[in-house]
C-alpha cells in the first residue's frame, strides 16, 4: 500500500519550456494493482493451467453464463432460513470432497425441493463400479439420518475432468 | 394438437396423474405417439362402456357442502427469470386443462436487496465490496374455484415447484352473509311514535 502513495506524491509538474512542440510532461503512472479484485478468479499464466467452465468466470457472470450452485429458498426476499442452509451446504460440500477423493470433476450442485435434497455430482472414473455404488449407497443413508429429510444423489461420470480452457 | 386431444382423454380414463412432471410435457408428445395404437384400442372397445365404476381411492365423495373461492392468487417467487416464465407456463397450462378460469398473470417488478460490507477482514475502510439479491415474482390470479379443485390445483403445481422458487397463496373466500345481518335492522325494530316536545 506504500508504493502506490509514494508514487501519487512523486507526479512530476509539466515542465514548460520556451518552445510548446518540444514540451514533455514526466508523469508517473499510477497503477491499480491494489484495487483489483481476486474473488473466485484463476489469474491468467502461461496457458498450461486446465481449468473447468465454472472456475473459468468470475462471480460476476452468476446468472449471465454462470448458474447457482446451491438452490434454495432461503435467499429470496421474506423467506427465512438462508444461514441455515449455507451451513448444511458446507458441511455436504465438505464431506463429498472426502467420500470421493479425486474423483469429483466439477463442483457439487445442491438442490433442494420442498423436503428432498438432491445433490448432483459429476464424478470422474477414478473407482470402479461397485466401489462408487457402495459410496452412493453410504452417502445417501447418512445423510438422510443426519438430516432427517431424504437425501438423494444423482451421479453423472465423465472420464475425466471437463476442460474449458487453459490460463 | 393431436398430442394435446390425446393427453385430455388419458387424464378422463386414468386416475389423476400426480406423478406427471411439468418437464415430461416435452417427453409426453413422444411417447403419446408410440401409445397411439394402444391407446386407440382401449377407448374404442366396448369394455369401456360396460366397465363397473370401480371406487377410485383418490377420489373421495363428501356430503358437506363445498367452499367456493372467489379468487386464487398465487406469487411465485424466484432468482431466475427464465424458470419462473417456465413455471408460469406449466401453471397456466395446467389450469387450462383442469378448466380454470384464469383472470390475469401479471409480473410484479422485482426487488433488489443490496449491501455493502468491508472487503478486509482487518482495516482497509475504504474499500468495500456490494452484493446483491433479487427476487422477481410472477402472480397467477384463477377466479371462481370450488375447494376441492383448488385443492387439487394447488396440490399438482406445489408438488411440481422448482427448486429455488418458493410459493405464496392468497384465498378469498365467498361466505353466506350471516343470519343476524341478512335483514336490515330498521325493520326489525318496533315503530316510534313521534310526540311534539313542548319546551
Amino acid at each position: 500500500m506504500a508504493a502506490p502513495v509514494a508514487a501519487r506524491a512523486l507526479r512530476a509538474v509539466p515542465w514548460r519550456c520556451a518552445h510548446p512542440a518540444l514540451s514533455a510532461r514526466h508523469d508517473l503512472h499510477t497503477t491499480p494493482a491494489c484495487l483489483k479484485t481476486r474473488a473466485a478468479r484463476v489469474r491468467v499464466g502461461k496457458g498450461d493451467k486446465p481449468v473447468t467452465y465454472e472456475k473459468a468466470h468470475a462471480p460476476h457472470y452468476i446468472a449471465h453464463r454462470k448458474g447457482w450452485l446451491s438452490l434454495h429458498t432461503g435467499n429470496l426476499d421474506g423467506e427465512a432460513g438462508a444461514a441455515e442452509r449455507t451451513v448444511e451446504d458446507v458441511f455436504l460440500r465438505k464431506f463429498l470432497y472426502g467420500t470421493f477423493p479425486g474423483c469429483l470433476a466439477n463442483e457439487v450442485v445442491l438442490k433442494r425441493r420442498a423436503n428432498l435434497l438432491v445433490v448432483c455430482l459429476v464424478l470422474v472414473q477414478n473407482l470402479a463400479p461397485s466401489k462408487l455404488y457402495f459410496l452412493i449407497g453410504y452417502t445417501e443413508t447418512l445423510l438422510s439420518h443426519f438430516y432427517k429429510c431424504p437425501v438423494r444423489l444423482e451421479v453423472q461420470t465423465v472420464p475425466t475432468k471437463v476442460i474449458y480452457k487453459y490460463l | 394438437m393431436a398430442a394435446g386431444c390425446a393427453w385430455r382423454r388419458l387424464w378422463q380414463g386414468s386416475a389423476f396423474p400426480f406423478h406427471v412432471n411439468y418437464a415430461s410435457r416435452f417427453m409426453g408428445r413422444q411417447c403419446f405417439l408410440l401409445n397411439n395404437d394402444l391407446m386407440g384400442v382401449r377407448l374404442a372397445g366396448s369394455d369401456a362402456d360396460t366397465q363397473v365404476h370401480k371406487t377410485n381411492p383418490l377420489v373421495s365423495i363428501s356430503d358437506e357442502p363445498e367452499t367456493l373461492y372467489k379468487r386464487l392468487s398465487l406469487l411465485v417467487k424466484g432468482h431466475d427469470k427464465t424458470v419462473l416464465d417456465s413455471y408460469e407456463y406449466f401453471a397456466v397450462l395446467a389450469a387450462k386443462e383442469l378448466g380454470i378460469s384464469i383472470e390475469k398473470v401479471h409480473r410484479p417488478p422485482k426487488k433488489i436487496e443490496r449491501f455493502t460490507l468491508l472487503k478486509s477482514v482487518h482495516i482497509y475502510k475504504k474499500h468495500r465490496v456490494q452484493y446483491e439479491m433479487r427476487t422477481h415474482y410472477v402472480c397467477l390470479e384463477l377466479k371462481h374455484l370450488t375447494g376441492s379443485t383448488a385443492a387439487v390445483y394447488l396440490e399438482y403445481v406445489q408438488r411440481n415447484l422448482p427448486e429455488g422458487v418458493a410459493m405464496e397463496v392468497k384465498r378469498t373466500k365467498i361466505e353466506a352473509i350471516p343470519e343476524h345481518i341478512q335483514k336490515p335492522i330498521w325493520d326489525t325494530l318496533p315503530q316510534v311514535e313521534e310526540t311534539e316536545v313542548k319546551s
